[in-house]
């Protein structure tokens, strides 16, 4: 292999390439709307609200490396959301700490539990699951505004949310390269009756795969209402919109996969998400031609990424 | 005779309907080399996964070293004495070679839910060096190395704890010459260690050379064990297939004229790291043989034929002057191709029968713009009956037949669909003598009724004996042609291979 072959499958070429993406779209819109996008202050601002996507990209990770998918990440924001100003109220910091983590966990245990015991699409069931939650969030809030009083938002703002985002991002990282859960979660995805056959209880560690990206969902509601300071119950699946911010983030961290590092490539494609965003906010261009715009570049940057060989089986 | 190390007493294993393995009794001694044949679908695969823990016995028990074993997986095969090296493959994507080597067995390096990555990968290139692979590195993806590279490290991670008892089963058609050897010598090594090695294969003199005792099993019944020196490859398919064999295994004419008419017409045909400028002319009622060693770029051949090579370059032309760029062009000009990746390529495995041999054909079974089941039913149940193939009927599911019966549902298609150009890649591979023989004698009819063929194999013996014309390749090129000739010998062949 050659020396620039092995450098373009190394880690650093990973990292290079995403940062280099990032800087391409800074300039890109710096030049476009130099006064109104993209200077220091600003940019933090777009790292803050990228870090709460990514935590949530890092929980949808581990499923969608084994293969199935979670549609009750919005369902399960809103409801963790509004547990914990319901419980902050009661029990200061430590509810709005405990009560999310602990809601996002057994909204993922139950996903997971019934995902395995109906031997049906995860997509169907978390749907399904969805309608419950959001139900459960009107019930928890009798229908109107949960707000997070002002003197316990210390996640929405520097330097706590950052604190609690690295060790969320840690935490992802560690169990994805230094334990069992790591190795079996990419076991299953490559190949499930293989990893049965080595001893690999498929159906536990699917299980744990929801639990852990309820979990993460569960932190990156803690930064969500600290940040937005307030969260409305929803119904009929309106929570949906809520699934995709994160899943963006979820998308380049498998494509970077192949780097090795795929809590860094969430975190910056997040990044890279809120730069084009903002980027179109500061030109004055409509919603629609953002999202249009966001999505093209998002399937760009994905494709050439991951450089599908012609005539690969994709599901 | 040595001492028993493993007895298999009275095992038994049901697939639904199917009795897979009737009550099969059988020992293996310390220090052999066991090897258990019989033809496809005569539960020697299922005897082996039962002991190795990929399935679960109906009843009978295993004793290894006087102990009762019962693994419930292959980890767990492992840590009571027994691993399996597979035909297919084995390792998974998306590890490192020594996740790969170690999965399932990580609580050796795992304290306090910690696992230590750095003391994994380190007895990982330990191992890997001391086979002789120092080029595979511990720490890369396994995803970076070819099939042959990924199943030396299935020896490694299969072997690398002495197993008492390791089953090799139908690996040896998925290697080349490097890793044959290097197969070979561990097995080898296993035995002089007075342990036990069980070797499936098909290949009945490459079973005679490596073995010291055979054991048969016909349709899950045992039938005899015979000692290697003692049979030639002759008597172990009498007791195979439980009659003599027809000497008529291949073609028996040498001076048939093939015709003027060229049906297909290959040229300058270039398939980046694949195939370099092969050129070809298939005449009607033709028998073309194309052979070498695995990575030559034979296999590569036909699906750039089939228009199914997507960075091909070069021309592929019908007698009409119809190009063929795609499989969709390929098929409605009734081009037929079964690739040597049959699980993967070839056919719909999570389907049935039926499908699977209508699936080409559902524009002809139409009437009126609509399919009927009834008819669907009736042209499955025509051509599986033609190939013989053992089935409980047209809707059981690919998956639960064997490898030998499977390639008959491929084979049953194409001829379903009466295609005038079948490109077989590898069509015996894995097949037992039997099925082997029934495939040999549909592909003279097809040349009597003025059917195209080109087969592409790894067997010398299979291209000498049906073939009418030899292309033999090497390095993605053309390196000897050869006419059908009773003169004509494999040293020939194989001095233009290598």
């Amino acid at each position: 292999m050659s020396k620039l072959q092995k450098f373009k499958e190394s880690q650093f070429f990973g990292l290079l390439l995403l940062v280099f993406i990032a800087f391409v779209f800074w300039a890109i819109f710096k030049i476009l709307a130099p006064e109104t996008f993209g200077d220091f202050n600003k940019l933090q601002t777009y790292l803050k609200t990228a870090l709460y996507y990514a935590v949530g990209g890092c929980g949808l990770y581990f499923i969608c490396v084994m293969g199935p998918f979670d549609m009750s990440v919005g369902a399960n924001i809103v409801l963790s959301s509004v547990l914990a100003v319901n419980m902050s109220k009661h029990f200061g910091y430590a509810g709005l700490l405990i009560a999310p983590l602990i809601s996002g966990l057994l909204v993922g245990l139950l996903n997971g539990i019934i995902y395995i015991k109906l031997r049906i699409s995860s997509l169907i069931v978390t749907a399904g699951l969805s309608l419950v939650y959001e139900a459960l969030s009107i019930y928890a809030t009798n229908g109107k505004e949960a707000i997070l009083a002002p003197s316990y938002r210390a996640f929405g703002d520097y330097p706590w949310n950052l604190v609690l985002a690295l060790a969320a991002f840690f935490l992802c990282g560690f169990i994805l390269k230094y334990t069992k859960i790591g190795t079996y979660t990419y076991a299953i995805g490559s190949n499930e009756v293989v990893a049965k056959n080595m001893g690999v209880n498929v159906d536990m560690y699917k299980v744990v795969g929801f639990v852990l990206c309820g979990l993460f969902v569960g932190i990156e509601s803690i930064l969500t209402i600290s940040y937005g300071t307030s969260m409305t119950s929803a119904s009929n699946l309106a929570s949906m919109s809520r699934n995709f911010p994160p899943l963006m983030g979820t998308f380049f961290g498998l494509a970077f996969k192949k780097y090795g590092h795929p809590v860094v490539a969430i975190v910056i494609g997040e990044f890279i998400i809120q730069l084009l965003f903002q980027g179109f906010v500061a030109l004055g261009a409509p919603t629609t031609i953002q999202n249009v715009v966001t999505g093209i570049v998002l399937l760009v940057i994905v494709t050439m990424t991951i450089k599908p060989v012609k005539g690969a089986v994709v599901k | 005779m040595s001492e028993v190390l493993l007895h298999a007493e009275e095992i038994d294993k049901n697939f639904g309907v199917t009795h897979a393995i009737d009550h099969v009794s059988l020992d293996f001694y310390k220090g052999e080399i066991h090897a258990l044949i019989g033809e496809n679908g005569s539960g020697k695969s299922t005897f082996t996964s039962c002991l190795t823990g990929i399935y679960h016995k109906d009843s009978g028990e295993f004793i290894l070293n006087g102990r009762q074993i019962n693994a419930k997986n292959q980890v767990d095969g492992n840590y009571q004495g027994v691993a399996i090296i597979v035909q297919e493959i084995g390792t998974l994507s998306g590890l490192s070679v020594a996740e790969n080597i170690f999965l399932g067995k990580e609580n050796e390096f795992t304290k306090y839910g910690v696992k230590n990555t750095n003391a994994m990968n380190k007895k990982a290139q330990e191992l890997l060096n001391s086979y002789g692979f120092n080029y595979i590195k511990a720490t890369d993806l396994i995803d970076k190395y070819n099939f042959e590279d990924r199943k030396l490290i299935e020896i490694v991670k299969a072997t690398h704890f002495k197993p008492q008892v390791l089953v090799v089963d139908e690996t040896t058609t998925a290697l080349g010459e490097k890793g044959r050897k290097e197969l070979f010598k561990v097995m080898k090594e296993t035995k002089e260690d007075g342990r036990c090695v069980i070797f499936i294969s098909h290949d009945l003199d490459e079973v005679i050379e490596q073995s010291d005792n055979i054991s048969v099993l016909r349709d899950g019944v045992f039938i005899s064990t015979v000692k290697s020196s003692e049979v030639n490859s002759d008597d172990l398919k009498k007791l195979m297939v439980g009659r003599e064999m027809s000497n008529n295994y291949y073609r028996t004419d040498y001076n048939e004229k093939v015709s003027d008419e060229v049906v297909l017409k290959g040229e300058n045909l270039t398939v980046p790291g694949e195939i370099d400028d092969f050129n070809i002319e298939l005449h009607k009622g033709e028998i073309i043989g194309i052979g070498g060693l695995s990575e030559c770029g034979m296999h590569e051949v036909g699906k750039a034929l089939f228009g199914a090579s997507y960075y091909r370059t070069g021309s592929v032309t019908l007698s009409d002057g119809t190009k063929i760029n795609d499989i969709k062009t390929a098929i409605d000009h009734s081009i037929a191709y079964a690739s040597k990746d049959r699980d993967n390529e070839s056919l719909v495995i999570n389907d049935t029968i039926q499908d699977n041999i209508c699936l080409p054909s559902l524009e002809d079974l139409k009437r009126h713009h609509i399919l009927h089941a009834k008819d669907e039913k009736a042209f499955a149940e025509k051509f599986a009956a033609q190939m013989s193939t053992k089935m409980q009927g047209v809707h059981q599911f690919m998956s639960a037949l064997s490898g030998g019966n499977k390639q008959k549902v491929v084979l049953a298609r194409w001829i379903g669909k009466n295609s005038d150009i079948v490109i077989l890649d590898s069509p015996t591979r894995g097949i037992d003598v039997k099925v082997k023989a029934d495939i040999y004698q549909m592909m003279d009819t097809m040349r009597k009724n003025g059917k195209s063929i080109i087969m592409i194999s790894e067997e010398i013996a299979e291209l000498l004996g049906m073939a009418d014309r030899i292309i033999i390749m090497k390095d993605g090129r053309q390196n000897g042609e050869f006419k059908r000739s009773e003169d004509l010998k494999d040293t020939d062949l194989i001095a233009k291979m290598v």
